[in-house]
């Protein structure tokens, strides 16, 4: 047998996402570890508050956006339904968490576009109400944020787990059983898909506990989520709230072990009762009501988070915007005159991280899916590993990188960032990648070789192009992930690497939110150009060829 | 053209020997079929020969062309030609970029594309070239595989159950074109089948896998 062309690129790649993130946890254990400033975490003000917050607001948020993911695919059973179904959920997913986040402030607040849209004619209000519709003590706002986003997120991959389950058959035999459509989903199917989803959902929901992305815009503010409270110390210039920000990642590190543990706790009942449920011979045929009232649940979920998107531009280009006008009036032009540069700025700065992400990320994952190409255990295995740090919360491990990088003083470069950018990536290109590959039939490659052509000339001529449509669709998720990534860019970046996220955050956090939305406009028009883009160029691709897979 | 050797190749899967000691000399010209049940490493064998054995196979003994050993040559310098079940045409090539991909390295691009249509033309395929192989019937499709593998200038030919896919209609007919180009070609040839047809289509000799016997029909 000839040399392989690959060699050592799974270790590369594992290297590459699992170092820095094992390394991080180990130096923030190292210097969090400090019982004076647990201390004085402990005895903050508020501090239980921030924690069930956060806990409450992740964990009840997963497990609705979980039951709404599965209801969707059990109302569009059939394939035409489900492929619209994804169309539907594509710009709410491609949309960053700060972007929408930014988005909902402006459509749920007093004097948002919700209530523009009813007042005066129905509601009687000529001036925004005293009320608290976002950023409200017990975090419902933040919720339907997280429940917006992780929703489409689920479907997606619910979508991809099917490609395991014969999902079709096996509602259609649970339905000529007598069972209704969402009964025999939940009893026939959704078993079966739970189990391929375990890892995408634990990071839902450590996402959900420790985001600060919709936290920030959405979360309440005294006190605040746990995770923004951190996020707070960091950015204080007193060393001793600096420690307290060390510890506390640390116990947000606890907490997310916890939670995770309980939550497979629950899983384990629920599949328990479940079964009950399953065995108990009832039917569930009446379910039209419920079929309506679920269906109109996602409809205006979805209508609220493409509201969150004409909110953000029209509030970018509004000079004044009085209560209750649902259109701003005034010069548009001139508003995005004055926005529109800084924004601009930060474009070719963000767009090159991401460029660099997709880049490199593919470099790393092409290799690696070759070479474990016939070898299914170590697809999955590869793919588990990966998607690990996105189990850790985000600030716990990029915290102990930073302590790292500023070591080597290599805190702030280029090479850092696009790092901490490909720890988040990694996982997912490999999720699009390495299946895609495995799929090609082998014998393809086979052929090529008894005609004569070479490892590297079969690679190129033949595995290429059949890979080049999920090829596309990876990149433009890659640049996707890294425009939206926050978190990374602040800690990998030393706070000095400006991109649409950070100066988003920053808009937001400072409450200009005519500065966040410009910014939010901008994060979220570059993943939806880098998916169109990635889905024309995979159509127009071998358009006369119907054997060259999707 | 050289005759293709067997000799003494055993393969073994997790330690559970498949076959052992098979000996098998195919005369140049010539349809030596090899029978067995599936799963008694037929393929496996196919795979061996044309050096894609994957490696969780243990294999030994050697391949021979003429005096020259195959045994351990990449697949590419084998030069061993196979037809699939399946036609396996590549599906972002249109059926002359299949035919070109399959041609020896030379001559001038449109010299080729000459060389491509004219194979077409000879197998009744005049003005395929174009074509989407997706839009091919199987019969075609098979014909459009078996051009591509001559092209190539194989000095033997593999055949993995290569008629089992098609209707009853075409299968004889491409039965019939493939061991008459074969013939004409003067490539030893070697048939995997479980089907009696093609056995007593091929007309040579007969090797069966699950008990290591050649006989003759």
């Amino acid at each position: 047998m000839t040399r392989r062309w690959y060699p050592g690129s799974r270790g590369l790649l594992l290297a590459v996402s699992g170092l820095p993130a094992l390394a991080g946890l180990a130096a923030a254990l190292w210097v969090g570890a400090d019982i004076d400033a647990l201390r004085r975490v402990l005895a903050t003000p508020g501090i239980e508050l921030s924690m069930a917050s956060a806990l409450w607001s992740g964990a009840i948020a997963t497990a609705i956006a979980l039951f709404l993911a599965h209801i969707a695919m059990a109302l569009a059973a059939t394939g035409g339904w489900r492929r619209s179904l994804n169309n539907l959920a594509l710009p709410l997913l491609a949309m960053p968490h700060l972007a929408v986040g930014i988005g909902l402030v402006l459509v749920l607040a007093p004097s948002g576009l919700l209530l523009r849209l009813v007042s005066p004619w129905a509601s009687g209000l000529t001036l925004p109400p005293d009320w608290q519709t976002v950023q409200d003590p017990f975090g419902l706002s933040l919720i339907a944020g997280l429940v917006i986003k992780e929703t489409c997120f689920l479907l997606l991959v619910l979508h991809a787990a099917l490609s395991q389950v014969p999902a079709e058959r096996l509602l259609q035999q649970a339905r000529s059983l007598g069972y209704g459509r969402i009964k025999g989903w939940f009893v026939a199917v959704a078993p079966l898909l739970q189990r391929q989803i375990r890892l995408p959902l634990a990071a839902v929901l450590v996402f959900g506990m420790t985001n600060v992305e919709l936290a920030i815009p959405l979360g309440p503010g005294l006190p605040p989520t746990f995770a923004v409270l951190l996020w707070q110390w960091f950015t204080d210039p007193d060393p001793q709230i600096h420690a307290q920000a060390y510890t506390g990642t640390l116990l947000l590190f606890a907490m997310t072990l916890l939670v995770l543990g309980g939550a497979a706790a629950c899983g384990a009942a629920v599949r328990r009762v479940s079964q009950h449920w399953a065995t108990g011979g009832a039917r569930g045929v009446r379910e039209r009501g419920l079929r309506y009232g679920l269906s109109g649940l996602l409809a205006a979920l979805w209508a609220l988070g493409m509201l969150a998107v004409v909110a953000i531009i029209l509030r970018s280009a509004s000079g004044t915007w009085r209560f209750p006008a649902v259109l701003p009036s005034g010069d548009v032009l001139s508003a995005w005159r004055v926005l529109a540069p800084p924004a601009l700025d930060i474009a070719p700065q963000t767009v090159m991280f991401a460029i660099a992400t997709a880049v490199a990320g593919l470099l790393l994952v092409l290799p690696a899916a070759e070479s474990v190409h016939r070898n299914t255990d170590a697809r999955r295995l590869i793919g588990a590993l990966l998607f690990l740090p996105l189990l850790l919360p985000q600030m716990t491990f990029l915290f102990g990188v930073q302590v790292l990088l500023t070591r080597l003083r290599i805190d702030g470069t280029f090479v850092a960032v696009l790092w901490s950018h490909l720890i988040f990536a990694l996982p997912y290109l490999w999720s699009l990648v390495a299946p895609a590959r495995a799929a090609i039939d082998l014998r393809f490659a086979d052929v090529a070789r008894t005609l004569g052509a070479s490892r590297q000339r079969t690679w190129w001529r033949i595995t290429a192009p059949l890979l080049a449509r999920t090829g596309l669709v990876a990149f433009a998720l890659a640049f996707s992930v890294s425009v939206a990534l926050y978190l990374p860019t602040l800690f990998a970046g030393a706070g000095r690497v400006a991109t649409a996220a950070t100066e988003a955050a920053a808009a937001a956090a400072s409450g200009s939110l005519r500065l966040a939305s410009m910014h939010a406009i901008l994060l979220s028009v570059l993943p939806f150009f880098a998916f169109a883009i990635a889905y024309t160029g995979g159509a127009l691709l071998f358009r006369q060829r119907r054997g060259v897979p999707r | 053209m050289n005759a293709l050797v067997i000799d003494r190749v055993s393969l073994r899967i997790g330690g559970q020997p498949l076959f052992s000691d098979l000996s098998v000399r195919v005369e140049p010209g010539t349809v030596t079929s090899v029978i067995g049940r599936s799963g008694s490493g037929k393929s496996s064998l196919l795979a061996f020969l044309c050096g894609t054995l994957p490696g969780s196979f243990a294999a030994s003994g050697r391949i021979l062309l003429g005096d020259e050993d195959l045994t351990s040559a990449a697949p590419e310098n084998r030069r061993l030609g196979i037809l699939f079940q399946d036609a396996l045409l590549f599906p972002h090539l249109n059926v002359r970029g299949n035919l070109l991909f399959g041609l020896r390295h030379g001559g001038s691009r449109r010299a080729r594309r000459q060389h491509a249509d004219d194979a077409l033309e000879s197998m009744g395929l005049a003005g395929f070239g174009d074509r989407d192989p997706e839009t091919l019937s199987g019969g075609q499709k098979s014909r459009v595989a078996l051009l591509r593998v001559l092209l190539s200038e194989p000095r033997a030919l593999l055949l993995d159950e290569p008629f089992s896919s098609l209707d009853d209609d075409s299968r004889n007919q491409v039965r019939l074109l493939v061991f008459d180009q074969a013939r004409a070609h003067g490539l030893p040839t070697l048939l995997v089948t479980h089907d009696r047809e093609d056995v007593e289509a091929a007309g040579g000799p007969v090797v069966s896998l699950t008990d290591n016997r050649q006989e003759s029909v």
